[in-house]
C-alpha cells in the first residue's frame, strides 16, 4: 500500500497508509491528521484540504484541474505553486513516499 | 427566528429518567442555549433530548465523526415538515440523487463567479442602500440594512432579479417557520402556501426568458445543467435556497457588525489591515453560527461519542455548541478574530456542506462591512434600545441600533 507522509508546520511527520484510489484528503481525516479538514468531502468547494507538495515531488502529480486551480484561489493559507487540494489527488503505488505539507491553517 | 420554539413536541416531563437532556427546555435553548451546550458537552454530549425528540450532539469531535459519515448520518428525514412545504429538496436527499440536484445548482456559487461576477453587484446594493440611509444618522442595521441586503443579493444570485426584497424576506420567513411547525398550526401553514405559491409564479415569470437566454443565474444553471433539473426540481431547490441563503449572511453580517462594535481594539485591527475582514467573518460564524441546529436520522444503529443510537432515531447537529468547544477553541466564548487556526462547522461539512459558502463570504466580509464602516463616519451602537440575541436551531441579534454622523 503506498505511504503517504504528511508534515505539520511544527515539523511532525504523520506516516499513513493510503490505500491505492483513496485521496489524499480521505487518507489523512481517517488517519486522524488534524491538519487536513475536508469539510466538502471531497467535492472541490470547501478549500480546506489544501496541502504543499514540494516541486521536485510535484512531477509525480496529475494537472492542476479547473475546479482546484479556481479553489486554490481561495485558501486560507497562501497559496503557492506548491499548492494542490488534497481531495483532488488520488492514491496510488506512483505516490508512494511522496511528502505533503500541510498548511498553518484551513479556514 | 421562532423555528426553535416552534419545535417543542412535549415537555421535558415525559421521560422518566433523571438525565441531563430530559432536563433541556427548548425556551431556555432560545434564549442563550450556551450554557446549555456547555454542560451537554461535559455531561452528555450525545443527549436524547425529549423537548426537541431528537439526540442532541453537542462535542465538535462527534459532529465531525457525523459528518464524514452520511451513509448512517441519513439527510432523508422521514416526514419531513421541509418537504411538505418545500417540495422533495437536495437538503434532504442523499447519495446520487442529491449529488445530480447539487451539480446542476453548484456552479454560479463556485468562488472565480462570485468574484468576477456577483461581487461588483453586491457592491451596488450596499451602495445604494448606503445613500438610502446616510442622511438619517441612524439605522438599525439588521432591518434597514441587512435584511434588505441579503434579500436583494439573493433574489440577483437566484436569477429572480425583479422579486421585492420585502416579498423575499416574507417567503423566506412563512417557509422557514413552517419547516418548524410541528403545533401545527393552520395559519402558519396558510402563510407558508401562499409563499411558496408566489415563488412558484415568480420563477414561472423568468423560464421562458432563462431557457432561451442563459446568463449567470442559479435557475439558468439549473436549466442549462448537463443534467439539467426538472420544473418541479428547479421550483423545491429554489425555495430551499430562499429558506437558507437569507437569513444566514443577514445574521452574520449583523451579528459581526455588534461584534465590532462592541470591541474596539479588533474593530481598529481590520479598519488597518483589510485582509483581516474574512478572519472577522470565520470567527463570527464560528461564535454565533446563524445555523446552530441541522437534523439528521440514523440509517442503522451506531455509537456516537459513547452513546448507542437506535437505527431510525432522530438527530439534532449542535454545531453552533461545536464552535463552542473548549476542547478546540481556547475561551470559546470570547469573539476573537485573531484565533488561529480557527477550525468552525458553522457551513456544515460533508455532501450538504454549504452551497452559498463562497456568497456569504463575498457578500458579507468582502463587500457589506467594508462598506459600512468606511462610508458611515463615526459608525457606533445607539445607546438604546438594547441588543438583543435569540434562537437556537436559527440563531442572530434580533435588533441592532446605530448611529453615525452624516
Ligand atoms: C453565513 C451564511 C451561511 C451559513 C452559516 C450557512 C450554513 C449552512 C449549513 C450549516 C448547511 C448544511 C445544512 C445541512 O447539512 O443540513 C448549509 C447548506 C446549504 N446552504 Fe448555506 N449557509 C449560509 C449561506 C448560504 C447562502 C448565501 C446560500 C445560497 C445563496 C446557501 C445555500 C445553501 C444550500 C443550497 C445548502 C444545501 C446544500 C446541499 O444540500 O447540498 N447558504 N448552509
Ligand atoms: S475536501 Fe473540500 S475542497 Fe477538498
Amino acid at each position: 500500500m503506498p505511504k503517504i507522509i504528511y508534515v505539520d508546520p511544527d515539523g511532525t511527520r504523520h506516516v499513513v497508509d493510503a490505500p491505492d484510489g483513496t485521496s489524499l484528503m480521505q487518507a489523512a481525516v481517517a488517519n486522524g491528521v488534524e491538519g487536513v479538514l475536508g469539510e466538502c468531502g471531497g467535492s472541490a468547494m470547501c478549500a480546506t484540504c489544501h496541502v504543499y507538495v514540494d516541486p521536485a515531488d510535484g512531477g509525480r502529480l496529475p494537472e492542476l484541474g479547473a475546479d482546484e486551480d479556481e479553489m486554490l484561489d481561495s485558501t486560507a493559507s497562501p497559496r503557492t505553486t506548491a499548492s494542490r487540494l488534497s481531495c483532488q489527488l488520488t492514491a496510488s503505488e506512483d505516490l508512494d513516499g511522496l511528502v505533503v505539507r500541510l498548511p498553518e491553517e484551513q479556514i | 427566528m421562532s423555528t426553535g420554539s416552534a419545535m417543542s413536541t412535549g415537555s421535558a416531563m415525559s421521560t422518566p429518567s433523571a438525565t441531563l437532556g430530559a432536563t433541556v427546555e427548548l425556551a431556555r435553548l432560545w434564549s442563550d442555549p450556551y450554557p446549555i451546550y456547555r454542560e451537554l458537552r461535559r455531561r452528555e454530549p450525545v443527549a436524547w433530548v425529549p423537548a426537541a425528540n431528537r439526540y442532541l450532539v453537542a462535542r465538535h469531535r462527534d459532529v465531525v465523526a457525523l459528518e464524514r459519515d452520511p451513509e448512517t448520518f441519513s439527510a432523508a428525514e422521514r416526514d419531513s415538515l421541509m418537504i411538505r412545504v418545500m417540495g422533495h429538496t437536495m437538503i434532504r436527499k442523499d447519495g446520487a440523487a442529491h449529488a445530480r440536484e447539487r451539480a446542476a445548482a453548484e456552479p454560479p456559487m463556485r468562488p472565480r463567479v462570485v468574484a468576477n461576477h456577483w461581487t461588483t453587484l453586491f457592491q451596488r446594493t450596499a451602495d445604494e442602500l448606503v445613500d438610502g440611509l446616510y442622511d438619517r444618522g441612524e439605522a438599525d442595521l439588521l432591518r434597514d440594512f441587512a435584511g434588505p441586503y441579503a434579500a436583494r443579493n439573493l433574489g440577483l444570485v437566484l436569477g429572480l432579479p425583479d422579486a421585492a426584497p420585502a416579498d423575499l424576506q416574507e417567503w423566506s420567513q412563512a417557509m422557514m417557520d413552517a419547516t418548524g411547525n410541528y403545533v401545527d398550526d393552520p395559519t402558519v401553514w396558510r402563510r407558508s402556501q401562499t409563499a411558496a405559491q408566489q415563488v412558484d409564479d415568480a420563477i414561472d415569470d423568468v423560464l421562458g426568458h432563462l431557457r432561451r437566454r442563459p446568463d449567470e443565474s442559479v435557475i439558468s444553471a439549473m436549466l442549462h445543467a448537463t443534467d439539467p433539473l426538472s420544473v418541479e426540481e428547479i421550483r423545491a431547490n429554489v425555495k430551499v435556497i430562499i429558506g437558507g441563503g437569507l437569513n444566514e449572511p443577514r445574521d452574520s453580517l449583523a451579528v459581526g457588525a455588534w461584534a465590532l462594535l462592541t470591541h474596539p481594539e479588533q474593530r481598529a485591527a481590520v479598519e488597518a489591515d483589510p485582509s483581516l475582514w474574512r478572519r472577522a467573518f470565520e470567527e463570527t460564524v464560528r461564535w454565533v453560527s446563524p445555523i446552530g441546529m441541522y437534523p439528521r436520522q440514523t440509517t442503522r444503529e451506531v455509537v456516537l461519542g459513547g452513546t448507542r443510537i437506535e437505527a431510525g432515531a432522530r438527530i439534532g447537529v449542535l454545531i453552533g455548541s461545536a464552535n463552542r468547544d473548549e476542547t478546540v477553541f481556547a475561551d470559546p466564548d470570547r469573539f476573537d478574530l485573531h484565533r488561529k487556526p480557527n477550525s468552525h462547522v458553522a457551513f456544515g461539512g460533508g455532501p450538504h456542506f454549504c452551497l452559498g459558502s463562497w456568497l456569504a463570504r463575498s457578500q458579507v466580509s468582502q463587500v457589506a462591512w467594508p462598506t459600512l464602516f468606511r462610508r458611515l463616519p463615526g459608525l457606533q451602537l445607539a445607546p438604546e434600545p438594547e441588543v438583543e440575541l435569540g434562537g437556537w436551531v436559527f440563531r442572530g441579534v434580533l435588533n441592532l441600533p446605530v448611529r453615525w454622523t452624516p
